[in-house]
């Protein structure tokens, strides 16, 4: 087994670009897109006809304070100015009791933009009324909100800054270690192609010892994959990956246990290396797509897909991942989809030990 | 040493290898001689416990070797037909697995690649990807990866497919050495007779998975000892003229090549003077006519009615 095992880390040695590509790309796919999500919050320009302008800048301090856009107080013209350029969407025109929004063009973010003015003003005109009733209401919210009996916080991956990172972080690192695992898996197909399988047959090793080597391997070579893409994205671009990584290091040993004896299972269904070549792209890009990799699972709402992605690994991967790095879960609530990908890879290997040995028999 | 005893290989309906018994005597040099087809191949796979006979049984020194095939396993050097090697690989690294296989280590591993690597002539280039090789020197390089746990028997599955003369005659050469010098025991397949004619010492001839004939060279050369071998050769090609000559009475064989015709007939016939005379007739011109002993070839084709490379 030993001999097998040192083989394919030659072979790898020899020809590494595959794995290297696989971690380039997640490194690539990653940073770029967790850059493009961090974005400085985008200006809105703000004016008023009606308003003081010491007014209007209190009302520009109180929206600033929410930190989702930028609002910067301008002239009318000059706002308008923008909006008819084009170099913003829209802008907001700011009233007493009311505000105005002047619309360029279509914007993703307009939507927000009018529920964020719409909950800042409902806030702000509540307590002015109250304000009347009892004078002193500001300092009371203050002091008490300065020592609450009970603080509820809500969180999800969308709202989350770091959440919307780790997503990606994740789902891609999952994703592309399956082309990884699989491909080298693809070895055993070409060493029965070439005959050197025969000739280790031959040999007075077993044929445990030999899958055994080609499956350390590929295991190997994804759990490190997976372990230097945390470790890089923890260390070189400070994400957060919770207080617990050595839990996240046993999730990604169970989901590479469950995508090499996955790969396995497709290799002995699956005989040549064309077709496999075609096969590994769609299965990979399959699990990821309907297992949440690409976008939270939490945005899928057709039933027969959520129930498609509970056959998936993928799925408890990034289930088990994020409720640690994320929720700062512990190893109790994440046992669930350890067991199911243990016993997802172990359900997968033994169909596929069945069936190549059912093959080379007949 | 080594015995198979009515091995017999169906695949669904078809036969591939029938009844085969073979023995090979230790330091002996026996030749499996058949056309493509003929079932070498398959036989081959189930002496190297690569697969399982439908019936029959193989021996290693009186024991079954089907259910407990380690021991073979440890003692047989096979060099299949493909070139079975780690191309992205150097000699030195493929020689290096294989030899680790074996339970090969430290300096006992690095002198006996050193050994097989000079043995096949390529000790200077040993570190070169083998995949920047010849197909002569790949073919090398199998042979050598057979080599390198001192194998008792080595099996041999056309060693010689595909590669130019120069590295056929070393590679044929270190085969020789090593059954002649080293004493060890060759079943070498073929078929290129020639190959056979040289390097083994008793051939079993196949055809259609059946052994149809077996013995030392002499002995089956002796199955034509009362024929002889003529060779015509004629300036181009005449098909009537061929036809015309294969019907002469007394003819008992014929191969027919493009401006080449080989008859086989019995020994003492007269047939120079009907060869020149329809040669005549039919405007052709006799280029070179040679009596020959017969070869295996020879009777591969008095046999079976076909040439080894039909």
């Amino acid at each position: 087994m030993k001999a097998v095992f040192l083989l394919q880390w030659r072979r790898f040695y020899r020809q590494p670009l595959l794995v290297l590509a696989m971690f380039g790309l997640t490194v690539i796919f990653v940073s770029v897109s967790a850059a493009g999500g961090q974005d400085e919050p985008a200006i809105v320009p703000v004016y008023t006809e009606s308003m003081e302008q010491e007014q209007a800048l209190d009302w520009v301090e109180r929206l600033n304070s929410e930190q989702q856009f930028t609002f910067e107080w301008m002239p009318e013209p000059e706002a308008r100015s923008y909006v008819a350029e084009g170099d913003v969407p829209q802008a907001v025109e700011l009233m007493e009791t009311d505000y105005r929004l002047l619309v360029g063009r279509e914007d993703p973010a307009r939507l927000a933009l009018d529920s964020l003015l719409r909950r800042v003003y409902s806030e702000e005109l509540r307590l002015e009324d109250a304000a009347q009733e009892v004078p002193d209401i500001r300092e009371l919210m203050d002091s008490a909100l300065s020592d609450p009996a009970l603080e509820i916080s809500a969180g999800s991956l969308q709202g989350n800054g770091d959440g919307d990172e780790l997503q990606l972080l994740f789902g891609m690192t999952l994703f592309f270690v399956i082309y990884t695992i699989m491909f080298s898996l693809v070895r055993i197909v070409d060493e029965k192609r070439t005959g050197t399988w025969n000739r280790m047959i031959m040999s007075p090793v077993r044929k445990w010892q030999m899958y055994f080597g080609h499956l350390g391997f590929s295991f190997l070579i994804g759990f490190s994959q997976i372990a230097l893409i945390f470790l890089l994205f923890w260390y070189a671009f400070g994400f957060e990956l919770g207080d617990r990584f050595w839990l996240l290091i046993v999730i990604a040993a169970c989901y590479t246990f469950a995508i090499v004896a996955l790969g396995l299972l497709i290799i002995s269904l699956i005989s040549k290396p064309q077709q496999l070549s075609a096969v590994i792209p769609i299965v990979a890009t399959g699990m990821a797509m309907v297992g949440g990799a690409f976008w939270p699972i939490e945005l899928v709402t057709n039933e027969i897909l959520l129930a498609a992605a509970k056959a998936l690994p993928i799925t408890y991967g990034l289930e088990a991942l994020t409720s640690v790095a994320v929720y700062g879960n512990g190893l109790q609530s994440v046992m669930m989809p350890l067991a199911m990908l243990l016993g997802f890879g172990g359900i997968c290997m033994a169909i596929a030990i069945r069936l190549l040995e059912w093959r080379s028999a007949s | 040493m080594l015995e198979t005893d009515k091995l017999t290989k169906k695949f669904k309906d078809t036969v591939a290898v029938n009844n085969v018994s073979l023995e090979l005597k230790k330091g002996e040099s026996v030749g499996l001689l058949g056309p493509n087809g003929a079932g070498k191949s398959t036989a081959i796979a189930m002496i190297s416990t690569l697969l399982k006979p439908s019936s029959g049984d193989v021996r290693l020194h009186g024991k079954s070797v089907l259910k407990e095939p380690g021991d073979m396993r440890r003692v047989l050097g096979v060099v299949p037909q493909k070139i079975a090697l780690y191309e992205e690989l150097s000699a030195y690294e493929n020689l290096k697995f294989f030899g680790r296989l074996y339970g090969l280590s430290g300096n006992k591993l690095e002198q006996r690649i050193d050994y097989v690597l000079d043995l096949v002539g390529l000790a200077d280039r040993k570190k070169e990807l083998v995949k920047h090789y010849s197909g002569g020197m790949q073919r090398r390089v199998n042979l050598a990866a057979a080599m390198m746990h001192e194998p008792e028997v080595l099996i041999m599955d056309e060693p010689t497919v595909g590669i130019d003369p120069q590295s056929r005659n070393h590679l044929l050469e270190t085969i020789r050495r090593l059954n002649h010098e080293e004493g060890m025991t060759v079943l070498y397949t073929s078929h290129y007779m020639e190959e056979v004619e040289k390097l083994c010492d008793r051939v079993y001839i196949m055809d259609h998975g059946k052994v149809i004939a077996e013995g030392t060279k002499e002995e089956l050369k002796a199955i034509l000892s009362d024929q002889e071998t003529v060779w015509i050769e004629f300036d181009q090609s005449y098909p009537e003229l061929f036809k015309k000559l294969s019907e002469i009475e007394g003819v008992q064989h014929t191969d027919a090549e493009e401006r080449s015709l080989k008859l086989i007939i019995p020994k003492g016939m007269r047939l120079l003077a009907s060869l020149f005379h329809e040669a005549e007739r039919h405007g052709a011109q006799v280029t070179n006519v040679h009596v020959q002993t017969p070869t295996l070839e020879d009777v591969f084709l008095r046999l079976t009615g076909r040439t080894l490379r039909d």
